[in-house]
């Protein structure tokens, strides 16, 4: 059947987003939560804008207003063994420098 | 054909392959587009973004699930499958679905028989394995474990991520050392791939078209000029994996993964390709500009006899027809505004036989078989309907904003640009500078001159 789709990883149309938008779901944030949108497996790259933008259109305000959604890395699939691989963990690592403190 | 094959199983199929080309185009060489199905409708996918972004490509590559079919080489033996549910049911749930998913609530699935608690269990039980991709590997996980360790290669003056023509010139602008990375075998960035093969198909299609013989003059410039500073490393094969705030990187390369931290860190990545906006917008066969760069002249696919519309506007519109004539397609040209601007540029199409419409822009797109067989445009112009295995449509470009996002650049949504876009490109006090199409710019910008 002939769709319109916004978030292709989770198969969410334009219909079905402004439907949840008239349910009462008027942010990003909770517009991805509620619909999917941006939580499949190319994390909105394909459809982040497009959501973004149609939000815009429903609100009615400038897309400047619309702020993005977190995007948490990693950015592309990587396997546990290679992330385990890692010495020392880069974010223990980062939270170490911004105590000012020396890696153990 | 001359060449050496390699042989690749593919759902049982033994297929001769041409060596060098990726699993997902050796597949598409052999007419095979439906690589696999969204798990709520049903509906194909296939290749779209071919960056190994948008994982419309996966498949059960030698018993591992959910490998990338557009970045795995075809190898002699390689044992290909598609990774579909396998509940039987699933079929006709989906077609369920797809005629009547409208008639549902948004998130039924998550809505209905939340009780009594066995209820749920059986629901989502008999949910759960139409949205699941794939089967655990095969195998002892000891046996794929064989994993190398990551390198830490320290702290570096400049990492510039992306050798496109924006990251060509801010390595050569960079002061000192400078680290350029880039997920292509060669500097340039898909464009310069797509304009090589261009050039030597022969026809003068380049003398033709002075923007793109600008732009391959300038691309190849700087590619040289990179080469010549002993400065400028270029690691090829390089993709980013992460980025922590406020300087560190991980990437990885065919050795595994790579961490740094770097003074300066310039976002080149681009643009991801804005296929879409239309009915069927998500069929397998319509894709954008720098897919099509990718496929057609990094990894060589060819296309002899295909028939293929060019939708859009600017530079890349004109490139990808030129790149499908180079690679044996018949390219249509649908141009979305009055094409009066660029007469040179008709005058080409016209000689080499590309019919072209002016003011229209695709409408819907219908399949055959799973996969794109007919677009129709409509606009000012009328509504012309044209029979196309592929559609390539050259819209404006989302700008690459997940690395900026996560070293934490200020983004504002700008249409005009074409999506999410810093606020300001290089803030003082802080690390990460973005440039490029990244940065909003349009492919028309980066016809210019070389920088330096």
């Amino acid at each position: 059947m002939s769709k319109r789709i916004l978030c292709r990883c989770e198969d969410v149309t334009r219909d079905e987003f402004g439907k949840a938008f008239a349910e009462g779901f008027t942010e990003l944030e909770s517009l991805k939560r509620y619909t999917g949108v941006s939580t499949g497996f190319c994390q909105g790259k394909g459809c982040l804008v497009e959501a973004a933008l149609e939000l815009a259109a429903l609100r009615g305000v400038p897309p400047g207003e619309i702020r993005l959604t977190n995007i948490r890395p990693p950015i592309e699939p990587v396997s546990f063994a290679e992330l385990a691989g890692l010495e020392p963990p880069p974010l223990l690592g980062a939270l170490e420098d911004a105590d000012g403190e020396d890696a153990p | 054909m001359s060449d050496s094959t390699v042989t690749i199983v593919f759902a049982g199929r033994r297929l001769a392959c041409r060596p060098g080309l990726s699993v997902a185009a050796a597949l598409w060489e052999h007419g095979v587009k439906v690589l696999s199905h969204s798990h709520k409708f049903g509906r194909p996918r296939g290749l779209a973004c071919v960056r190994g972004q948008c994982m419309s490509c996966l498949l059960r590559i030698d018993g591992v699930p959910n490998v990338r079919a557009c970045h795995t080489t075809v190898r002699e033996g390689l044992v290909v499958e598609r990774q579909d549910t396998g509940a039987i049911y699933a079929p006709l749930l989906h077609m369920t679905l797809d005629a009547g998913g409208h008639l549902l609530p948004v998130g039924f699935y998550f809505k209905w028989f939340t009780r009594p608690a066995p209820l749920r269990r059986a629901f989502l039980g008999a949910l759960r394995p139409m949205t699941g991709v794939g089967k655990l590997p095969d195998g002892p996980a000891a046996a794929r474990a064989a994993v190398p360790p990551a390198r830490d290669l320290g702290r570096l003056a400049t990492v510039v991520i992306g050798a496109g023509a924006a990251g060509l010139d801010a390595a050569l602008a960079a002061p000192g050392d400078v680290l350029l990375c880039d997920d292509l075998p060669a500097p340039g960035g898909p464009r310069r791939a797509a304009l090589a093969r261009v050039a030597e198909s022969g026809d003068d299609i380049l003398a033709a078209l002075p923007r793109l013989a600008r732009l391959h003059d300038r691309l190849d410039a700087a590619a040289r000029a990179v080469a010549a500073e002993d400065r400028i490393e270029l690691r090829a094969g390089t993709r980013v994996v992460g980025a922590y705030q406020p300087d560190m990187l991980l990437l990885k390369d065919s050795d595994g993964l790579l961490l740094l931290r770097a003074g300066r860190i310039v976002w080149a990545g681009g643009a991801w390709d804005r296929c879409g906006g239309f009915e069927n917008d998500d069929l397998p066969g319509l894709i954008g500009p720098r897919a099509l760069y990718r496929l057609a002249a990094v990894q060589g696919l060819r296309l002899a006899g295909t028939r293929a519309a060019v939708c859009g506007h600017g530079p890349d519109l004109w490139l990808s027809a030129a790149l499908l004539h180079a690679a044996g397609a018949r390219p249509t040209l649908f141009l979305d505004a009055d094409a009066e601007a660029d007469g040179e540029a008709l005058a080409t199409a016209q000689r080499l036989g590309w019919p072209l419409h002016t003011n229209l822009a695709p409408e819907r797109a219908s399949a055959r078989d799973g996969a794109l067989a007919q677009l129709a445009c409509a606009g000012a112009g009328g509504r012309v309907r044209v029979p196309a295995e592929l559609a390539v449509i050259c819209t404006r470009a989302k700008p690459a904003h997940d690395v900026p996002y996560q070293l934490g650049a200020d983004l504002a949504l700008d249409p005009d640009r074409g999506g999410f876009v810093p606020r300001d490109p290089d803030p003082s006090g802080s690390p990460l500078a973005v440039v490029g199409e990244a940065a909003g710019l349009a492919p028309e910008d980066l016809c210019g001159e070389v920088v330096s």
